[in-house]
C-alpha cells in the first residue's frame, strides 16, 4: 500500500464533508480485511474506503408482504387455544421465547430488539403496506415520501453512484417512492438478488456511448418548453443516474458471485437469502437504505404450514445477515427492521389460518445502537390485546428516524409549500437504547 | 296484448339509436358544463394543439401505436374542417382499437392478481375483450360477461376477474365493485368504512352474490388450466384447508373467527335490492350484473376513468374510488356525460368520439396541474403503456413484432419480447397517473437492451439502414426520422444540432444510428403529448 492511494482515500473522505477519525479508518480496515478472507489486501483497502464514504447511517428493510402470524414468529403463545401447534423456543438470551420456526433467529437474540405490542387500526393490505411503509395514511393530494426515500433524501450519499434507495424482491403496490421528493428518492426496484440489474452495459464504445448521451440531451428541449417541463426534467435525472451507476465500480455490489462460497452458503438458499446477502454488499458500497421484500405471508389458509415454509426461508438469511454485519463492524451503524403490515387474528379460522389483525401484531429491530436481548411490550394471554407499552405506528417510526440520527419533526415542503413532518406526533420508543 | 309487446320491442330497439346524442353537439354541451363548472373569467385556457400533436395523440389514444409519415402528412395537409373526427372516427373502426383498450383492461386486472399463475388467463381476456370492443358490444355486457363468466380461463376471457383473485369470494366481490362501479367498497369487509357510508354489512351482502363460485385445475392430457367454476350443489362437507364454494355466503365473526359467522342475504348496497337464499349461482350473478349496470355509478366509474385516460385527469380524483362520498371538480360535466352513456346504450366507442371531440381534450399539454390550479385548462403529457411504446417502437422502424403473443394458447408472456418489455415497463394503470413515474432500469432497457439496439442497426426488419442509404439528403433524413419517432417535424435548432454532429466528422450512418437512438431514448418518444 502506498501513501498516494492513501492521499486519494481521504480525499474521497473529506469531499464528502465528512470527518474520519484514524481509529475508525483503522478498525474498518481491519474488519473488512478479517471478512474478506480472499481478498487481497488492496480490495480491501478499496472495500474500506467504499465503507468511509458512508460514515453515516444506514438501514436494511425486511419486509413480510401480507401480514406475518406473530403467533408463528416471534411471539408465540404455546400455552393458549390461540397459540395453535406453534411451540415456543429458548433464545440466545435466558427468559425470552420466540417460535419454534426460527431457530436461526434465536441464536442471535442476543442483537435483536423485539417489539410485541405494535397495534394499528388498519387492517386492509393496502392501506396497511402505505401506512407502515410512509408513517402515514393515503391522503388526497399529498404524494407522500416513503421511509426508503425519506432515509435516502436525509442522510444518503448524495456523491454516491448507486442509488441510494434499492428494493429487491419486485414492485409492491403502496410501498411507495420518492413521493414529493421527486425521482432522485424512487427506489431502484430489482425483482430478485438472483439477476442483477439488466442493460448496465453499454452496446456502443464510450465515446459514441457519451456522443449520444449528448445529443439525446440536446434534443429533450423541445419537450420541455412543450408542456414537458417536469417530465423531461425527470428523465434527464433518471439518464444521468442511470448513467452514472453503471459506470461505477460500486456495479460490483450486486453480483453475489463475488461473494465467496463458504459466506453464501451461511446465508442458506433462496430468493430472501439473496436479497438479504446483496442488502449487506450495497450497504457497503455506500447505499442508505435496502429493502427486501419476501411475499406471501397472507395465510388465510393453512396458515401453520404456509407460514412454517415462510419463515423457513428468512429465518436462516436474517440471522446470517446481522451476524455478517456484525463481524464486518457494520452492526452499529446498520439498523435492520424486520416488519409486515399488521399481524394475524389471535383465534384461527375454520380454514386453519388466521385473518388480519392489526390490533397487536409484531416487529423486530436490530443494530444501529438498538440494544438486543430484550422484549419490548405484551399482550394478553390470548393475544388480543395489548397489555403493556403500546406501540403506534408514528412511534415506531419516529424510533427507526432517531436510530439513523435523523430528526423525525424535519419538515419537507410538499409540491405545494405544505410543510410535512418525517413523523406527525408519536414519541420515540426510548427502551431501544437503554 | 301481441300489438303491446312488438310495440315495447320496438321501443326497445329504437331507444337507444334514439337518445345516442351527436358526440360532436355533446362534445360543446360538456365544455361548456365545465366552463360553468370549473374555469372563471381570469382562468387562462392552453390553445388548441397543432395538427401534429392531436394526430400522434390520436392514434395513442385510440390505438395504441404511433402513426408512420405518411399519415402525419396527409392529416396535416388535409384542409377539411373535420378532419379530426374523422380520423377519430376511422382510428375506432380499427381493429387495433379493440386491441389497444383489451391490453389496457387486461392490466387493470391482471395487477390486482393474488397469484402469479393468474398470468394463464391474461392472454384469452385479450383475445375475447378485443373482440367485444370491436363489435361495439355495450359495456354493461361486457361487465355482465366479467361477472357471470365460468369455465376454462383459457376459452372464456370472461373468467378473468375470477381468475386473478383465485376465485375467492370476498376478494371477487372488491374487484367486481371496484372496476365496474369505481368503490371500493372493500374496505367494509372487516370494519365500517372510515371516511364513507357503507357498513360493514353492506361488503358481506354484495360478497353473497359470489359464495358458489371457485377457480378449480384442470389437467387433461397435453395442457394444464384452470377453470371458473359456479356450483348449486354442496352435498359434502368441505375439506379442511381447501376453499370451496359455499351455498351462503357468511360475514366472519370478529370476536370469534371460528364460529360459523352471519349468513348474509345476496342485497345489492346501491340500492338494497336483493335475491333470496337459495338462489343459484347463474341466477345470482346474472342479477347482479343487471342491478350493477343499471346504476349510476356504472356509468359514472367508466366515464371517469376514460376521461381521465384520455384528457389526463379525471372528474374525481382517482379512477377507482368514486362515489357519492367523493367529490368531483366538475359535478354538471361528469352527470351530463355519464347519463348521456348511459342513453348511447352503454356504446364506448361513441364515447371516445364525444371526448375527442370536447375542446378539453383538444386543447395543448401542460404539466400536471398542482392540487390547487385549476383543472382541464390543458390536456396532460401521458408516459405511454408498456404496449403503446412497444408498438412506437416497432412502428418507427417498421419493424414487424417478433413471437407476438398466440391468444388463446399463451405462453408464458415473458417469453415474447412484447412481455419482458413489459416486465420493465408495465404499470397499473388504475394508480394515479403521477405516481406511475419512470425509473432507471426503463432508461436502461431503451438505452441498452439488445431487443432495442438491434433496430438501430438495421436487425429484425428495421428500416433505418435502408432509409440512411436511400434519403441522401441530410436535412430530409433528419426530417423523415423526426417524423417517425416524434410524429412532427424537427425545429430550426434541433436540424442545426443534426448539422453540428455531422460536422463531428463520423460516417454517416453512424451519425443517424445515434440520431435515432437518441429520438427514441427521448421523454418525447415515450410520451403522449
Amino acid at each position: 500500500m502506498n501513501t498516494t492511494s492513501l492521499q486519494h482515500l481521504t480525499n474521497v473522505a473529506t469531499r464528502q464533508g465528512r470527518v474520519i477519525r484514524r481509529r475508525d479508518f483503522l478498525r474498518n480496515i481491519a474488519a473488512a480485511s478479517l471478512a474478506a478472507g480472499s481478498w487481497s489486501w488492496t480490495d480491501a483497502i478499496a472495500a474500506s474506503a467504499d465503507q468511509m464514504r458512508s460514515q453515516g447511517m444506514a438501514c436494511i428493510l425486511l419486509w413480510m408482504q401480507g401480514g406475518p402470524s406473530q403467533f408463528e414468529t416471534f411471539s408465540p403463545k404455546p400455552n393458549h387455544d390461540n397459540g395453535g401447534e406453534t411451540k415456543a423456543i429458548g433464545t440466545s438470551v435466558s427468559g425470552i421465547q420466540i417460535a419454534e420456526n426460527l431457530p436461526y433467529c434465536a441464536r442471535v437474540m442476543d442483537d435483536l430488539a423485539i417489539v410485541r405490542s405494535m397495534t394499528s387500526k388498519e387492517g386492509n393490505h393496502q392501506r396497511a403496506t402505505y401506512l407502515l411503509h410512509h408513517g402515514y395514511l393515503p391522503m388526497g393530494g399529498v404524494n407522500f415520501p416513503s421511509l426508503g426515500s425519506n432515509v435516502a433524501h436525509q442522510i444518503g450519499n448524495a456523491a454516491n453512484q448507486l442509488p441510494n434507495f434499492v428494493r429487491i424482491g419486485g414492485r409492491l403496490a403502496n410501498s411507495g417512492g420518492g413521493g414529493f421528493l421527486g425521482v432522485d428518492y424512487d427506489p431502484l426496484v430489482l425483482r430478485s438478488a438472483n439477476r442483477p440489474p439488466d442493460n448496465t452495459k453499454p452496446l456502443s464504445d464510450s465515446g459514441r456511448y457519451h456522443r449520444r448521451l449528448r445529443l439525446l440531451d440536446s434534443l429533450e428541449n423541445t419537450f420541455a418548453v412543450s408542456g414537458g417541463s417536469e417530465i423531461v426534467a425527470d428523465h434527464r435525472k433518471l439518464v444521468e443516474s442511470a448513467s452514472d451507476m453503471i459506470m461505477s465500480p460500486g456495479m460490483d455490489a450486486f453480483d453475489l458471485e463475488k461473494e465467496p462460497a463458504s459466506l453464501r452458503e451461511s446465508y442458506g438458499q433462496g430468493e430472501f437469502a439473496a436479497g438479504c446477502m446483496m442488502a449487506r454488499r450495497l450497504v457497503e458500497q455506500g447505499v442508505t437504505f435496502v429493502e427486501v421484500v419476501s411475499n406471501g405471508w397472507d395465510t388465510h389458509l393453512d396458515g401453520f404450514n404456509r407460514t412454517r415454509e415462510l419463515t423457513g426461508q428468512i429465518d436462516q438469511p436474517m440471522a446470517a445477515l446481522i451476524g455478517d454485519l456484525k463481524q464486518r463492524g457494520m452492526l452499529d451503524k446498520t439498523l435492520v427492521v424486520w416488519l409486515g403490515e399488521f399481524g394475524r387474528t389471535p383465534k384461527i379460522n375454520p380454514r386453519a389460518g388466521r385473518d388480519h389483525f392489526p390490533r397487536a401484531f409484531n416487529a423486530v429491530l436490530a443494530g444501529g445502537g438498538v440494544r438486543g436481548g430484550q422484549v419490548i411490550g405484551a399482550t394478553n394471554d390470548a393475544g388480543t390485546k395489548v397489555t403493556e407499552r403500546p406501540v403506534l405506528i408514528t412511534d415506531f417510526f419516529r424510533s427507526i428516524y432517531h436510530t439513523l440520527n435523523i430528526d423525525p419533526d424535519e419538515e419537507n415542503i410538499s409540491r405545494v409549500g405544505r410543510p410535512i413532518k418525517l413523523v406527525d406526533g408519536g414519541e420515540v420508543i426510548t427502551e431501544l437504547f437503554g | 296484448m301481441l300489438r303491446v309487446d312488438l310495440f315495447m320491442l320496438l321501443l326497445l330497439l329504437w331507444a337507444p339509436l334514439a337518445k345516442a346524442e351527436s358526440p360532436g353537439r355533446l362534445a360543446k354541451r360538456i365544455d361548456q358544463a365545465i366552463q360553468n363548472d370549473v374555469f372563471d373569467e381570469e382562468t387562462e385556457l392552453a390553445p388548441r394543439t397543432d395538427d401534429y400533436t392531436f394526430v400522434r395523440r390520436a392514434w395513442l389514444d385510440v390505438v395504441g401505436d404511433i402513426p408512420s409519415p405518411e399519415e402525419v402528412t396527409s392529416f396535416v395537409l388535409d384542409p377539411a374542417e373535420d378532419k379530426r373526427e374523422t380520423l377519430v372516427a376511422r382510428l375506432l373502426a380499427d381493429p387495433h382499437f379493440g386491441q389497444n383498450w383489451a391490453r389496457y383492461w387486461r392490466d387493470v386486472v391482471f395487477f390486482r392478481a393474488v397469484d402469479e399463475r393468474a398470468e394463464i388467463a391474461a392472454g384469452t381476456m385479450e383475445t375475447d375483450l378485443t373482440e367485444w370492443l370491436n363489435e361495439g358490444r355495450p359495456w354493461s355486457e361486457i361487465a355482465t360477461e366479467f361477472i357471470t363468466a365460468h369455465g376454462d380461463v383459457r376459452e372464456n376471457g370472461g373468467t378473468a376477474i375470477m381468475m386473478a383473485q383465485d376465485g375467492m369470494t370476498e376478494e371477487t366481490t372488491a374487484e367486481v365493485s371496484r372496476i365496474f362501479l369505481g368503490i371500493q367498497i372493500q374496505c367494509a369487509q372487516c370494519h365500517d368504512h372510515p371516511y364513507d357510508r357503507w357498513k360493514r354489512e353492506q361488503f358481506h351482502e354484495l360478497a353473497a352474490f359470489f359464495p358458489r363460485i371457485a377457480v378449480r385445475p384442470v389437467r387433461d392430457l397435453t395442457s394444464r388450466s384452470f377453470e371458473v367454476i359456479g356450483t348449486d350443489r354442496f352435498g359434502r362437507k368441505p375439506p379442511k384447508n381447501e376453499r370451496f364454494p359455499t351455498a351462503e355466503h357468511k360475514m366472519p365473526d370478529l370476536e370469534d373467527p371460528q364460529a360459523p359467522g352471519t349468513q348474509m342475504e345476496p342485497k345489492f348496497f346501491l340500492t338494497s335490492a336483493k335475491v333470496p337464499w337459495g338462489t343459484s349461482d347463474s341466477a345470482r350473478r346474472l342479477q347482479l350484473a343487471q342491478w350493477l349496470t343499471e346504476n349510476e355509478w356504472f356509468a359514472t366509474a367508466l366515464v371517469n376513468r376514460m376521461w381521465a385516460e384520455l384528457v389526463g385527469e379525471g372528474f374525481y380524483p382517482s379512477v377507482d374510488d368514486i362515489g357519492p362520498d367523493r367529490t368531483t371538480v366538475a359535478p354538471t360535466a361528469v352527470k351530463l356525460l355519464s347519463r348521456k352513456f348511459k342513453e348511447s346504450g352503454y356504446d364506448l366507442k361513441w364515447l371516445m368520439k364525444t371526448i375527442c371531440q370536447t375542446e378539453a381534450y383538444q386543447r395543448e399539454s401542460r404539466p400536471r396541474r398542482e392540487t390547487d390550479g385549476t383543472p382541464f385548462v390543458a390536456n396532460v403529457p401521458q408516459r405511454l403503456r408498456s404496449d403503446q411504446l412497444y408498438n412506437a417502437l416497432l412502428s418507427a422502424f417498421n419493424a414487424p413484432e417478433e413471437n407476438p403473443p398466440r391468444g388463446r394458447r399463451p405462453q408464458r408472456p415473458q417469453a415474447a419480447p412484447r412481455g419482458r418489455f413489459a416486465e420493465a415497463f408495465a404499470y397499473d394503470p388504475s394508480i394515479n397517473r403521477e405516481e406511475a413515474v419512470s425509473s432507471i432500469p426503463q432508461v436502461l432497457a431503451l438505452m441498452n437492451s439488445m431487443d432495442v439496439n438491434l433496430l438501430f442497426r438495421g436487425k429484425k426488419g428495421s428500416v433505418l439502414p435502408e432509409l440512411i442509404r436511400e434519403i441522401k439528403q441530410d436535412e430530409e433524413l433528419t426530417t423523415e426520422l423526426f417524423l417517425r419517432c416524434l410524429g412532427r417535424v424537427p425545429t430550426s435548432e434541433e436540424l442545426e444540432i443534426v448539422k453540428a454532429l455531422r460536422q463531428e466528422g463520423m460516417k454517416r450512418e453512424v451519425a443517424f444510428e445515434d440520431l435515432a437512438w437518441s429520438l427514441v431514448n427521448s421523454a418525447e418518444f415515450q410520451h403522449r403529448r
